[in-house]
């Protein structure tokens, strides 16, 4: 592919004009005449019965337009990452290898089961009203017994947040191969206990939603969504309406990373607008996103891993955890991703795991850049750094000795087809010059120094079920030579409308201006799953070449009549369309354009492309099968200093180096690379939402701590081209990965610049400083 | 939970709503402005809501996160932190003001050039803070832009593509003064 125009070119964004002069339209912007503003009660109470709402008073109150509760709603549950059809559609419950739990409606109904849960809306003429309005609704709880500790609400007798047994609302038991065959081959064995905290998207724009119902009792909906057509379908369940009522129109997105699937947002904004008949707004306040929108889960890991003499790991035996809070959510697949999506990074062939998802009343988990690998990876990575010390070898050793390598078929049956993992270990090694720096722990002014690594595996896409699992994708050539590309795919600010033009104005030979992405809207656009487990550029990108190469090919029949040629002798390029080896001989792109248009035989050009990955979905009964056509791979290694006084951590430099398959838009992929390597800084030493008996106690910016522009670091980024056979041009999805070998890389610097394992996330200070302190004590004793 | 509460926090210093319309003069993006409204309002919803100035962003509410940060007289401030009554006489530049005939400022330029931008939600606070830095320092260090742009938070870049951003702009008006 030596011969790339537009594709591996760092272009500006396609989207970047209107960001950089204010005129994007996020959906807090959204305004029509005559819409009101609408406000959602909540519940004060982690555990309660809800006995009675009576919302008369606030009925009276002059402005307002309109109060829904539980009543107004259908009673079906539904779960936000599947909705009916996931079942409906495939004959059967349970067909899913990963079910998901159905166990959540509109409002939270009879029980409320965390502190934010919904209770109740209202929309009145301005924001004032509606919030005097919520205050007049007076709700009679029965308050009961909460439970906020997962692993207390394992224990026989302890209260049920829903109707599953011990709390568990889903679990894994995987075995593959021979677990005490395996410890008993191994030299070492290590054991511990990891936990993980709370870690907020954090997205700087909130999530609104503007509603409006037309006379024909359709629903319009403007918000943020990272997967339109599944929330169109949940919509109508949850409001019981056809799907051909509810519509949706994708705004500019304030950042996602994962929490901006779906909400109650949207459902009960669209039940305000039908009742109050009236445009309605909703935009969660900085406080209600902490509170109510799914953050990363917490988890609680016990690991224990075992490796032989020469360092091959002979077995690995993992329990997990996974605090699901108040409700499933994606939970069922979060907890799948992190009891299997490590065992493919190295050639593990040894597994026990035994995994639950279980419900407490605390804010429910979801979705996070990630998606359970970062805590598990934490565990893994942190794990072989002790491994390593106890073999006596170098972690950077380690890794390489048991690295996945490309043409192997993991534990799980993940068949990997390309896989530079090596390579990015030695190259993120030579960047750090981790020799040197690994040989002498250097004393600056008297604070140590470290550097530390950390590996990983992430999909590019990720099959939890049969069925389609693609995208589609529709290119229309327009009468002025223009190209219209609609896709499914959400633009979330990662680029992928940038992305797609390039991929359209490469098989059609013209140039990136010529590509027009119009916005999302369900009524038009083509369907696609959504923005999630990297599959946009992979699974997204192929659609679109598809559908590219399907236009060119209705120009190139236009092209041949008006060249006398063949249409399977022409080529496309700079805008011109022209037989292969005589460019001399070219028709413009436009002409061709105007003849499809205007000229008697005509017809509007428009090329169709659906690409459905040859992944499976995993075996029900084994959970074994290959679920991501590509597999992604990284290797990050942070140099950190440690202030012994204060425990503060300096991070003095990154270096990534991250197998991107090929990188479509260079500039993009980079950015993607940094923004997740400081996310996941952030992850390891600095945010942690704290929950104290199921109230969040920082639910704002200035005690939710995220990296500032002061915290970070040079980060050298390396992309590693390793070519992907499946995806489109090579390429595979990179927005996720790198964000999940950081807290291991700099927790493993701090391990190494002051000799203290801190196993819990964040590694904060003062963690840290209890650590040394703990260490001194213990070798002032020793050498008594 | 947000409480319903009059808004004596926000109005804490003369108004309450209940003296009446006020009358304020000032100018907006070059454009003499005569505004008069009723309750004590902010400078973010006097422009979001009354002007549909939309392009500063409110990510907060609070002062803690940088997206609705304005120019008033040329200094960088929250308008979610400043009551619009208090800006008689004085001149408010926005995000929809810094392109001039429709000619992007360099700092907007940069922003593109260097992929600064992603899903661009704290783009306008941070380029307007930038611009601030620049029109007194327009060679800033890195550690200027850094101390510069404290305040502006973004979930999205990492940062380092916007530090690039505003160095390459600077470069660019430096050379415009030479």
């Amino acid at each position: 592919m030596a011969d790339l125009r537009v594709v591996g070119r760092s272009h500006p964004r396609v989207d970047g004009l209107e960001k950089v002069t204010g005129a994007a339209r996020f959906s807090p912007d959204v305004k029509f005449p005559r819409m009101i503003v609408g406000k959602i009660l909540r519940s004060p109470h982690p555990h309660a019965k809800i006995l009675h709402i009576d919302a008369s008073r606030a009925l009276r109150l002059p402005g307002i337009k309109a109060v829904v509760t539980a009543e107004d709603t259908p009673k079906a549950k539904v779960n936000s990452a599947a909705s009916t059809y996931y079942f409906e559609e495939r004959g059967a419950k349970n067909v899913a290898p990963t079910p998901m739990v159905m166990d959540q409606t509109v409002f939270c109904g009879d029980v409320a089961r965390f502190v934010g849960d919904e209770v109740a809306a209202v929309a009145a003429v301005d924001e004032e009203t509606a919030l005097e309005a919520l205050s007049l609704i007076k709700v009679d709880y029965e308050l009961l017994p909460p439970v906020f500790d997962p692993l207390k609400a394992m224990e026989p007798g302890t209260p049920l947040v829903h109707e599953a047994e011990r709390n568990i609302a889903y679990k894994f038991v995987i075995r593959r191969g021979d677990i005490e065959k395996g410890f008993a081959e191994a030299h070492v064995i290590h054991e511990d206990t990891y936990t993980t905290q709370l870690q907020h998207q954090a997205y700087l724009g909130p999530t609104a939603c503007v509603a409006d119902a037309d006379g024909s009792g359709r629903v319009m909906i403007w918000t943020e969504l990272q997967s339109p057509f599944r929330a169109r379908r949940l919509l109508s369940d949850m409001l019981g309406l056809p799907a051909s009522k509810v519509r949706i129109f994708q705004t500019h997105v304030g950042g996602a990373f994962g929490g901006k699937h779906f909400k109650r947002v949207q459902p009960i904004c669209a039940l305000l607008a039908l009742k109050a008949r009236r445009p309605v707004r909703l935009c969660l306040t900085r406080e209600e996103e902490f509170m109510s929108s799914p953050p990363r889960h917490a988890t609680h890991i016990r690991l224990k891993m075992g490796a032989s003499r020469d360092g091959t790991l002979v077995a690995k035996e993992t329990y997990i955890v996974l605090n699901s809070g108040a409700y499933g959510e994606v939970g069922p697949i979060i907890l799948d991703t992190m009891t299997k999506r490590v065992d493919s990074l190295y050639r593990f062939t040894n597994i026990k795991t035994d995994s639950f998802l279980v419900y407490t009343n605390t804010v429910p988990g979801g979705a996070f850049r990630g998606f359970g690998n970062p805590p598990m990876d934490f565990a893994l990575e942190s794990h072989m750094d002790m491994l390593a010390e106890k073999l006596g070898m170098d972690p950077v050793e380690l890794r390489l000795k048991n690295a996945r390598r490309v043409g192997e078929v993991s534990a799980h049956g993940w068949e990997v087809k390309s896989c530079a993992l090596t390579e990015c270990i030695e190259k993120a090694a030579e960047a750090i010059r981790w020799k040197e720096k690994r040989a002498k722990q250097k004393l600056a002014g008297g604070k140590p120094r470290g550097v530390g690594i950390g590996c990983m595996i992430h999909v590019s896409g990720c099959r939890y079920y049969p069925g389609f699992y693609g995208s589609n994708a529709v290119v229309s050539v327009g009468d002025h030579g223009q190209v219209y590309l609609f896709s499914g795919e959400s633009e979330l600010g990662q680029g992928c409308k940038t992305v797609m033009a390039q991929i359209v104005a490469e098989e059609l030979g013209i140039c990136l201006e010529d590509v027009v992405v119009p916005d999302l809207d369900t009524d038009f656009s083509p369907h696609s799953l959504g923005a999630y487990a990297d599959r946009t550029t992979h699974i997204g990108g192929n659609a679109t070449r598809l559908a590219a190469i399907d236009a060119r090919e209705q120009l190139f029949e236009f092209a041949a009549e008006m060249l006398e040629a063949d249409p399977g002798d022409l080529v496309a390029q700079d805008r011109k369309i022209f037989p292969k080896g005589s460019p001399q001989r070219a028709v413009s792109f436009l002409e061709v354009a105007k003849r499809s248009w205007f000229h008697t035989g005509g017809k509007e050009i428009v090329g169709r492309g659906s690409w459905d990955p040859p992944s499976v979905p995993p075996d029900p009964e084994t959970q074994y099968g290959n679920v991501s056509s590509a597999y992604t791979f990284g290797a990050q290694i942070a140099e950190v200093e440690v202030d012994p006084k204060t425990g503060k951590v300096t991070i003095l430099n990154f270096a990534a180096a991250h197998d991107v398959g090929k990188a479509i838009n260079p500039m993009a992929v980079e950015g993607q690379l940094e923004g997740a390597l400081v996310q996941g800084a952030g992850y390891g030493l600095m945010e942690d939402m704290v929950g104290i008996d199921g109230r969040i106690y920082n639910p704002n910016f200035l005690n939710y701590r995220l990296p500032t522009i002061l915290d970070i670091s040079p980060m050298k980024i390396m992309m590693v081209e390793s070519n992907d056979p499946v995806g489109p041009y090579g390429a595979k999805g990179v927005a996720e990965p790198a964000l999940v070998a950081t807290a291991p890389a700099l927790a493993n610097a701090i391990y190494h610049a002051v000799g203290v394992r801190i196993t819990n996330l964040p590694v904060t200070p003062q963690k840290i400083l209890a650590a040394l302190k703990d260490k001194e004590r213990r070798e002032k004793r020793r050498s008594e | 939970m947000r409480r319903p509460k009059k808004r004596t926090a926000r109005g804490r210093t003369v108004l309450d709503g209940t003296q009446g319309p006020r009358r304020i003069k000032l100018t907006i993006n070059g454009e003499d402005l005569d505004l008069a409204f009723k309750s004590p309002r902010t400078l973010l919803e006097v422009l979001r809501d009354d002007l549909n100035l939309t392009g500063t962003k409110q990510g907060c509410d609070g002062g803690e996160c940088g997206a609705c940060t304005v120019l008033i007289e040329d200094e960088p401030r929250l308008a979610c932190l400043t009551l619009a009554a208090t800006l008689h006489g004085k001149k408010v530049l926005t995000i929809e003001g810094l392109a001039k005939d429709g000619n992007l400022h360099p700092l907007q330029r940069a922003f593109l050039a260097k992929g600064a931008v992603q899903c661009g939600y704290c783009t306008p606070g941070v380029i307007l803070s930038a611009k601030a830095l620049l029109d007194r320092n327009p060679t800033p260090t890195e550690e200027e832009v850094k101390k510069a742009l404290a305040g502006n938070l973004c979930r999205c870049t990492g940062y380092k593509k916007i530090i690039d951003a505003v160095l390459e702009a600077g470069r660019e008006f430096e050379s415009l003064i030479r």
